[in-house]
């Protein structure tokens, strides 16, 4: 058996006839083989069960792993044996399902079709479900289709035309019918009418081969995510051909489809979604849209900082106050405490990880909130915001769906380039990446924003936001212009969803997964840094005893090393090279490291709520000379753009190999270091 | 039965496939500058993307559907999606036109 597009077809499971005297699967005892075949989800089930009465008999078919329900049909009109075939949205199988329907319709010797196949369409989607019936018109088959659905469709101002619809599909009988309601007058009479007649067959689409509709079962984009692979050109041109007559014939049976639709349906009232395509009009509009996309992340932010503060903040006190004094009295008891076991536990340990922990009220606001943007349907217009900026500056189109994953976790943003088909637009996009501003830097960014900027805090994170995507684009021309200039064009188009109330258990179980990554972040990489620098800071390298003990230890020692580069951005402090020198296994060790070594530093106050933030306001003041404002918002900048973590590291050696991996960290080092020049010397004229 | 009129020139599959080629952003805007109902280019590029002519990823501000390395949120992301609560829907679906093996 040839395909239409002339290949040969794969192997046929051997069905029974239908009117074989009931050869293993269906057992007709003389009567007619009714056939019910339609889409997934239009109620062909439904209506088996209203014509069997619920009684059918389940099981494989023959040779198949497949689920093949029959029954009996006894009407005054009509005695027959009915199969429920599985749900196909057409005769080009893609799946076992569609393979056994094409199997049972499309048969080179007439007698082993079913006598009548009535065609489930669904009347509040006509046009997708629609190009089955077309197809099951084309074969030697006596057809009739029975519209279901009818109320959701009015329910969607639309009504559909039986009469019209069958009109323009050649004469088909086509019967309404509501199953669910046991609705189902008139179908058995029009089967019974079927069975009197001939099976009609329409002329075949143009390249449709001998009839049978199926190409081949194989997934057509199985190669993707490959680049594309030279091969013989005889045999591309062939393919390239096939694929012709492919699409050829799919659009002639389309044209009938939107034919057929719009000469059957009829628009009852206005849609209920009107006001969806109003709101759209306004949120992905040029102009408009980028601005309430601004307006949106300007709110999360600041719902953010004010609903968790007043959390984080008895969080804070919990930690520093019972929870440290605690675990210290109770090594005391045990003959532990002033011990290096009371140092690692309460000022290592408990500072640290406890101190990221209470942020764990900041990211749950923060997450609630996103899957509330993502449920409702607002980010998929983001992504189309954000897409059109990316056009304007020359980057690939669906780069922007690794950038999206980006904000989340840089690691699996850099994964989810794999979807670009191009190596060069892949190397450019994981290049990027490291450049959104993932959820672990909004630790550091609510820390330093809430220490020195007080209410305003939530203006200063939608800043460091904002400052991400003009990061993207930077890095990106800068590429561009550079190193990738040859990229060529990708076409990419998004379907946006309808809005929709997001529904609270959903928002919960999105929020609690995403929380609980970080928790797990947090008991796993943290703790080991934490043990890290607490051995590090143990390590005392001789000297001034009597001085800061963290400062003259290893750690001490190996930020120090690294202060006079952050000079010239006001941060030039080792307590802030340090924690950013630990910040490359994670971003969250920024923040327990501070809260780990000022411990260290000042055991005796470490029961003091927000002494945290006391410490760092005195440090950036010293190490700015005064010019605290620029010296801070220099080390955001510095936090955004240097290298996220070890594991997006990792990962991007893992896609474009250590070459590039070294060429993005040092562009991210160079970009972050200059912009942060920059940004506290131009500040500190200004103030 | 009889067969309905023959189309004339190229139908809806190919005019949405050139809308998709020549740039337009969103179903909307292919659905106006097609004079095709919405929910028949929907329907089309369900047929285009069964043709293997155009590829559709879904995005959710999650992990990617094909796995996320050394992520720390891997596993809670793999989980998702056998555990997510029936209802989710995928925030953005992508559609890119598939280019010939030339």
């Amino acid at each position: 058996m040839r395909t239409a597009s002339g290949t040969k077809a794969p192997a046929r499971p051997a069905v029974p006839s239908c009117h074989g005297g009931g050869g293993g699967d269906v057992v007709r005892d003389g009567k007619p083989v009714v056939a019910l075949v339609g889409s997934p989800n239009v109620g062909k089930s439904s209506l088996f069960n209203a014509v069997t009465g619920a009684r059918r008999s389940v099981g494989n078919w023959a040779g198949t792993s497949v689920e093949v329900g029959t029954g009996s049909w006894r009407a005054a009109e009509l005695d027959a044996v009915v199969v429920d075939l599985p749900g196909a949205y057409g005769l080009d199988p893609l799946s076992p399902d569609e393979e056994l329907t094409r199997d049972l319709l499309v048969r080179p010797d007439p007698a082993e079709l079913p006598d009548v196949v009535v065609v489930v369409v669904s009347a509040a989607d006509l046009a997708r479900t629609l190009y089955l019936a077309v197809q099951v018109l084309e074969q030697p088959l006596r057809v009739v289709l029975a519209v279901t659905m009818a109320d959701v469709a009015a329910r969607r101002g639309i009504e559909v035309d039986a009469v019209a619809l069958g009109a323009a599909l050649g004469d088909v009988p086509v019967v309404p019918v509501d199953p669910r309601r046991g609705r189902i007058a008139g179908l058995a009479e029009a089967v019974g009418g079927a069975l009197a007649g001939p099976a009609a067959r329409w002329p075949l689409p143009a390249g449709s081969g001998d009839g049978d509709a199926g190409p081949d079962t194989e997934t057509p984009d199985a190669d993707l995510g490959k680049d594309a692979d030279p091969g013989d050109d005889a045999d591309l041109a062939a393919a390239d051909l096939e694929e012709d007559v492919d699409l050829a014939a799919a659009d002639r049976r389309f044209t009938l489809v939107a034919a057929a639709t719009a000469a059957a349906t009829r628009r009852t009232g206005s849609r209920r979604t009107d006001w969806s395509d109003r709101v759209d009009r306004v949120v992905t509009s040029p102009v408009v849209g980028p601005l309430v996309f601004l307006l949106v992340m300007w709110a999360v932010f600041h719902l953010t900082t004010r609903v968790a503060a007043p959390v984080q903040g008895a969080l804070d006190t919990l930690v520093s106050g019972p929870v440290s004094g605690g675990v210290r009295a109770l090594l005391g008891t045990v003959g532990l405490g002033r011990t290096w076991v009371e140092g690692l536990l309460v000022d290592g340990v408990i500072a640290g990880v406890g101190m990221l922990l209470t942020f764990v009220p900041v990211m749950a606001v923060m997450f609630a909130l996103l899957a509330v943007l993502e449920d409702s349907g607002y980010l998929a217009r983001a992504a189309v915001v954000t897409d059109r900026l990316m056009r304007a500056v020359g980057l690939p189109g669906r780069a922007f769906l690794p950038l999206v994953v980006g904000f989340g976790c840089n690691v699996p943003g850099v994964s989810a380039t794999r979807v670009l088909p191009n190596a060069r637009q892949r190397l450019l996009t994981v290049l990027l990446v490291p450049f959104t501003s993932c959820s672990a830097r909004l630790t550091v960014y609510v820390l330093v924003a809430s220490s020195f900027f007080g209410r305003h805090a939530g203006d200063v994170i939608f800043g460091m936001y904002v400052l991400s995507i003009v990061l993207v684009v930077l890095a990106g021309l800068l590429l561009r212009s550079t190193l990738l200039r040859a990229l060529g064009t990708e076409d990419l188009v998004l379907d946006l969803p309808r809005y929709q109330l997001p529904m609270p258990r959903l928002l919960l179980a999105v929020t609690w997964m995403r929380l609980s990554a970080f928790l797990r972040t947090a008991g796993g990489v943290i703790v080991a840094t934490v043990v890290v620098v607490w051995a590090l800071s143990a390590v005392q390298l001789g000297g001034d005893r009597s001085g800061d003990r963290v400062q003259n230890s290893a750690y001490g020692a190996l930020a120090a090393t690294a202060a006079p580069v952050f000079a010239p951005a006001g941060f030039g402090d080792w307590h802030a090279t340090g924690a950013l020198v630990v910040g490359f296994v994670a971003k969250e060790a920024v923040v327990s490291s501070w809260a780990q070594t000022y411990a260290t530093d000042q055991p005796g106050d470490v029961a003091r709520p927000g002494r945290l933030g006391e410490s760092l306001r005195a440090d950036f003041a010293r190490s700015s000379g005064g010019h605290v404002t620029p010296a801070v918002l220099a080390f955001l900048v510095f936090l955004l753009g240097y290298t996220p973590c070890a594991a997006t590291l990792a990962a991007q050696r893992r896609e474009i190999g250590t070459r590039w991996t070294l060429v993005g960290l040092g562009t991210q080092l160079t970009l972050a270091w200059t912009l942060a020049v920059c940004v506290f010397q131009i500040g500190r004229l200004l103030t | 039965m009889t067969p309905p009129a023959e189309p004339a020139a190229a139908g809806p599959l190919r005019a949405v496939l050139a809308e998709l080629r020549s740039g337009t952003r969103t179903l909307d805007e292919v659905s106006r500058r097609t004079g095709l109902p919405r929910d028949v280019v929907g329907a089309a590029v369900e047929q285009l993307v069964r043709l293997g002519r155009v590829t559709s990823s879904t995005l959710g501000s999650g992990c990617p559907e094909d796995g996320c390395g050394t992520c720390s949120s891997g596993t809670s992301c793999a989980v998702r999606s056998s555990r997510a609560p029936s209802g989710r829907r995928p925030v953005l679906v992508a559609l890119s036109v598939r280019r010939p093996a030339r």
